[in-house]
């Protein structure tokens, strides 16, 4: 894992300086007529701005040095790539552009936040109207965590051990103290590696494109983007199964995506064509991650805290990463314009996504695969071929003298798997001495998806449009799914009113009912295990159970949308949606109501939002806006304790998220020309809860481990808010200096319950299970700064 | 790889550097105006059209404006053609009879593209498209913005630098498009979230506002495409697959944003627990009680269930290798 910090003596802020301090001493221009800065014959415009911050208030109080304050810089770098305790000097925002008088020729440079993490800057050079070259670059990154624990020692970048005193591993409860996520070495050799305390990634993606124009109606691009991922993310690994336990770590991330994308479109009046072909690889130059089991102790008989015996899962685990893979895409669409006001457009678009990695070993516990010659893979690898094709074909027309418009779509996706069907005699369980020999398929999922829509747009008069409309979706899936074949009809209405230049009002809403022709629950296990019809074995789906995905529903949209502007300083924008979704269990025994209450999976998803945004201008010097959006999403699910015949097992899920949104801005020119004064506010709270209870409720809140269906309880609320401020200054001092004075405050409350009181090892409940024990933690942060820019003219 | 990127940056400062130092003119510094218009300004052949230059005669303002915008530099400096050459015209249409009206509001049938233009929605649009009907905007006609009256200058303004790129009415595009979206604008404020606030991504990133082939104006050929574009470790295809996986993302993910880890719909592991009810441990009502905890704290399923994308190990069949 690479470490992003620097040395203090290679620093950007000290380069920017002297731009800045030099840009300071240069002579003003004399007020004079219009002119337009030049070099060298060339003109010059664009704007330069660099400053200072830095951190009154510390994020969660205090900052340790070469860390990331964890949520607040989630995505950004507020410290620059040293996450030293103040970022020092950085540049805002960099445009330049220099171009002959004549504008034929023109380059443009911009760029921010140099010296930080998240650092880009774009160069492009351009013919104007006839060819464009340019280079983009940009960094990223994501923060996973900043308190993260472990006892484990990197060997390389993928091996993790965890060798405590010579032939044993650390008691349990020890992971409780481990220090903090790091890859430093204590009493055993290390590899190369640095991890330096918090687990994240960083991208850095290149591009260099170019653009032809021959003539206004030909464009060729070609464009070739590179993505390199380096860090690591929060992993899991399990050491057999049941019974076994796992151990959170980390994933290496050293990934690769290139991708070259080429293009062509040619435009005419009455038609227009394009083209293109794309290739896309990606690599990993990781295929797999290896961590010591916490819970074999080398011969150790027991593990103190919360191991099962030792012969329960082996000495250490491999689990596989990502394999390389590449898509080839190519595609070709065009449109035409025919009489009576009708225009069609179709496309095609074929495309092969390939992987052809060589398998890891079952196991690499030599005794078991040495004494099991049936854990021997079958094939290398799977020579994995997945083809999909894509053809649109749409229609619009308004061939009567009536203002009515005809839309027909119709779209066509089908993905084909083509891969190798590879048939295991026997598969590793628990790499210490546990295999199952029933053989299984590594099936192939393939569907195809059609969808198809017809509308009619009738202009009632000048301010009133109706458009009603009929649509369908079909699937036909391979016979590894559960359903087969789905239709869904679908009926859409929207309403759009202007009666008014002030007021504008659009409604839509849909109905669709969607049904399937029959839920093979088995179909898994016919499909790759080679079980009879009705196979109704260990592990096989319950009969009850529809996956909402191929599960019949009725669906049901409705959304609103007004735009009112009542005087030309003020305007409105209220809105509002409702979605509810029933799913159905068809084949099921309907009791005697429309939705058979006893189905199992998802049964009801009901979302609705309200909101509105209000802007106005008081004056041409003077800007408010404020808004309000209030979401909440309901989904209701069903299950069954240890099943499958026993209903009296059954219980439900209430799932609740609810949003509030709030924001509000001003913005006022106190001193035209010459001081502006900014101020923004948003605040953002959601609220998840969960609630679990019996239908055949007794309204026991005790636990009891024979029925433990039968009990009510809420999980303790999933609750995070963000409040940031934002205030600045602008003051134009002189011709082309202005002055940024800004201050920044934020304040984030996080309260988890699965991850907030988490420790390393839960003995004795964790069976020796291992956690990272990381937890996104409140903050509240203050940035105060100033900038200075430059403007060219 | 960043050790290069501080040499790249403190190479380019040094060369903003040399600019700025020879860019600022001196007293003694001959000053030169700014171009004139290049000859494609003057008055076209079809006595309809006045030419630029009478534009600017009352609108001198707008004029200064529209030439620092992209279209404005074309139409004025480097015209390719003769509806190029046009310039305000091109667009506005013929200005002679606006010109012998005397000017003025509403006079001489302009189009003026504001938002008490009495000019069809469709008919402004046309304007746009007799020159922008490359690439992406084949599909606009009968998208969902065009089937619902949307103007291009509901969105697009061009007499002025509002946005850095694509002559947007608002700042960037997450102000633009969340005039009428505000749900999806709100939603960029939840906690797990893709960088668009921090500006790292943007619409556009994944949608096509200006038509497309797929479902909710995606720019790839299918909503999984369009995550693959960034991460394409999930493309596979694998050799055990996750059969949602293979369907949609978005049947577990959200990508606007949710309260949820890696923007999922639901935590873990009622999410899971809403397809898979079978014996064994997967169905259990797990709460926050010692016996159970392992199952639903911390990374909860994805902690045994890690290769949940699907898996390329022999033995992954469940997915844990």
């Amino acid at each position: 894992m690479r470490s992003v910090r620097m040395p203090r003596s290679v620093r950007m802020p000290r380069a920017l300086l002297v731009v800045f301090l030099l840009l300071g001493a240069a002579p003003e221009a004399p007020a004079q007529t219009k002119t337009q800065t030049q070099i060298g014959g060339w003109n010059l415009q664009g704007e330069i701005e660099s400053g200072i911050q830095g951190l009154p208030q510390n994020p969660n109080g205090t900052h340790t040095p070469g860390l990331a304050d964890g949520k607040f810089e989630e995505y950004r770098d507020i410290r620059g790539l040293g996450n030293d305790n103040n970022s020092g000097l950085f540049l805002e925002n960099l445009q330049l552009r220099l171009f002959r008088p004549d504008e034929a020729y023109s380059i443009e440079m911009s760029g921010k936040d140099w010296g930080f993490h998240t650092q880009e800057f774009h160069l492009l050079g351009e013919r104007l109207g006839q060819w464009q070259v340019g280079f983009d670059w940009d960094q990223m990154r994501h923060i996973y965590s900043t308190d993260s624990q472990t006892l484990l020692k990197a060997f390389g970048d993928n091996v993790f051990i965890v060798r405590g005193s010579p032939g044993g591993r650390p008691p349990i409860p020890a992971w409780n103290s481990a220090p903090s996520w790091s890859c430093s070495a204590a009493s055993i050799s290390i590899g190369s590696s640095d991890c330096d305390g918090q687990i994240s990634q960083q991208w850095f993606t290149g591009r260099l494109f170019f653009k032809l124009s021959p003539t206004p109606n030909l464009d060729i691009t070609s464009e070739l983007t590179r993505i390199f991922k380096d860090g690591q993310r929060p992993f899991g690994m399990a050491f057999g199964s049941p019974g076994g336990n796992f151990l959170e770590l980390v994933q290496p991330i050293s990934q690769t995506i290139y991708e070259w994308k080429t293009r062509g479109t040619w435009a005419r009046d009455m038609f227009q064509l394009t083209w293109g072909y794309t290739l896309s690889v990606f690599v990993n130059d990781f295929p797999w991650v290896r961590a010591d089991n916490p819970c074999n102790g080398d011969g150790v008989t027991t593990i103190a805290g919360g191991c099962a015996a030792p012969g329960a899962s082996g000495q250490f685990g491999t689990t596989s990463l990502p394999p390389n893979n590449q898509a080839h895409t190519v595609n070709i669409a065009g449109g035409v314009n025919l009489p009576m006001q009708t225009r069609v457009n179709s496309s095609l678009t074929y495309q092969w996504r390939l992987q052809n990695q060589d398998f890891l070993k079952q196991t690499y516990s030599n005794s078991l695969v040495a004494n099991n010659v049936s854990l021997q893979n079958p094939q290398n690898s799977l020579n994995g071929n997945v083809q999909t094709l894509l053809f649109n074909l749409d229609a619009t027309s308004r061939p009567l003298a009536a203002p009515v418009t005809f839309a027909l779509k119709y779209r066509l996706y089908d993905y084909m798997d083509f891969s190798d069907q590879i048939r295991f005699q026997a598969f590793v369980i628990n790499d210490q001495n546990t295999i199952t020999s029933n053989p299984l398929t590594a099936g192939r999922y393939s569907y195809l998806r059609q969808n198809a829509d017809l509308s009619g747009r009738y202009q009632i008069a000048p301010p009133a449009a109706l458009t009603l409309g009929v649509g369908w979706e079909g699937w036909n899936r391979s016979h590894q799914w559960e359903v087969t074949q789905t239709n869904e009809a679908l009926a859409k209405a929207s309403f759009d009113y202007t009666p008014t230049d002030w007021l504008l009002a659009r409604t839509s809403s849909s109905m669709g009912f969607r049904r399937g022709n029959f839920y093979n629950h088995v179909a898994f296990w016919e499909a790759n295990d080679n079980q009879p019809p009705g196979f109704a074995g260990s592990g096989s789906q319950l009969s009850e159970l529809r996956k909402f995905n191929e599960a019949d529903r009725n669906q049901y949209i409705l959304s609103l949308l007004l735009q009112i502007t009542p005087i030309d300083s003020v305007s409105i924008s209220p809105t509002g949606s409702y979605k509810n979704t029933q799913y159905i269990a068809s084949g099921l025994t309907n009791n005697g109501t429309w939705f058979n209450t006893a189905m199992l999976g998802l049964q009801t998803v009901i979302s609705w939002t309200a909101g509105v945004d209000v802007n106005w201008t008081p004056t041409d010097r003077l800007t408010f806006s404020a808004g309000y959006m209030y979401e909440s999403i309901f989904q209701k699910q069903r299950s069954r304790n240890n099943g499958p015949n026993d209903p009296s097992m059954d219980w439900i899920s209430d799932n609740t998220d609810q949003f509030n949104t709030y924001t509000a801005s001003m913005k006022a020119t106190l001193i035209p020309d010459k001081l502006v004064f900014k101020l923004g506010a948003a605040y953002s709270q959601a609220l998840g809860r969960v609630q679990q209870y019996s239908p055949n409720a007794t309204g026991s809140t005790v636990y009891n481990a024979n029925q433990p269906n039968d009990v009510t309880w809420r999980w303790p609320a999933f609750y995070n808010q963000l409040a940031r401020l934002d205030a600045a200054l602008d003051y134009t001092f002189a011709k082309n200096w202005t002055a940024k004075f800004f201050y920044a405050y934020e304040s984030f409350v996080n309260a988890d319950w699965q991850t907030g009181a988490l420790t390393p090892a839960l003995t004795p409940n964790g069976s020796g299970s291992i956690f990272l024990g990381q937890n996104w933690q409140n903050y509240t942060a203050q940035i105060l700064g100033v900038t200075l820019k430059y403007k060219f003219e | 790889m960043t050790l290069r990127a501080w040499r790249w940056s403190v190479g380019l400062s040094l060369a903003v550097l040399a600019i700025a130092t020879l860019a600022v003119p001196s007293p003694a510094q001959e000053t030169k105006p700014t171009a004139t218009p290049a000859p494609a300004a003057a008055p076209p052949a079809d006595s309809n059209y006045v030419g630029a230059e009478t534009c600017k005669g009352c609108h001198e303002e707008q004029w200064n404006k529209f030439a620092k915008t992209r279209m404005g530099r074309l139409f004025l400096y480097q015209a390719r053609d003769a509806a190029e050459k046009n310039a305000c015209e091109n667009c506005h249409g013929p200005g002679k009879a606006h010109v012998e009206a005397g000017g003025g509001k509403g006079k001489g049938g302009l189009i003026t593209f504001a938002k008490n233009d009495p000019t069809p929605v469709l008919k402004r649009n046309q304007v746009c498209l007799d020159c922008h009907t490359k690439g992406e905007r084949i599909f606009w006609k009968g998208s969902s913005h065009e089937s619902r009256n949307v103007a291009c200058t509901n969105c697009h303004t061009l007499m002025d630098n509002v946005s850095p790129r694509h002559q947007l009415t608002r700042v960037n595009e997450i102000e633009t498009c969340g005039t009428c979206h505000l749900q999806k604008r709100a939603q960029t404020m939840r906690s797990s979230h893709m960088p668009v606030r921090e500006g790292k991504m943007t619409c556009s990133s994944c949608h096509s506002p200006h038509g497309s082939v797929t479902p909710a104006l995606l720019k790839e050929p299918s909503l999984n495409d369009s995550c693959f574009t960034c991460h394409a470790e999930k493309r596979g295809p694998f050799l055990w697959s996750h059969q949602p996986v293979v369907e949609s993302c978005a049947n577990c993910h959200d990508p606007h944003g949710t309260n949820h880890d890696a923007m999922l719909k639901l935590a873990k592991p009622r999410l899971c627990q809403q397809c898979h009810t079978e014996s064994g441990h997967v169905s259990r009502p797990y709460g926050p009680i010692g016996t159970q905890q392992k199952f639903v704290m911390g990374r909860s399923c994805n902690d045994c269930h890690v290769a949940v994308h699907g898996s390329n190990h022999p033995a992954g069949f469940r997915l844990t290798r």
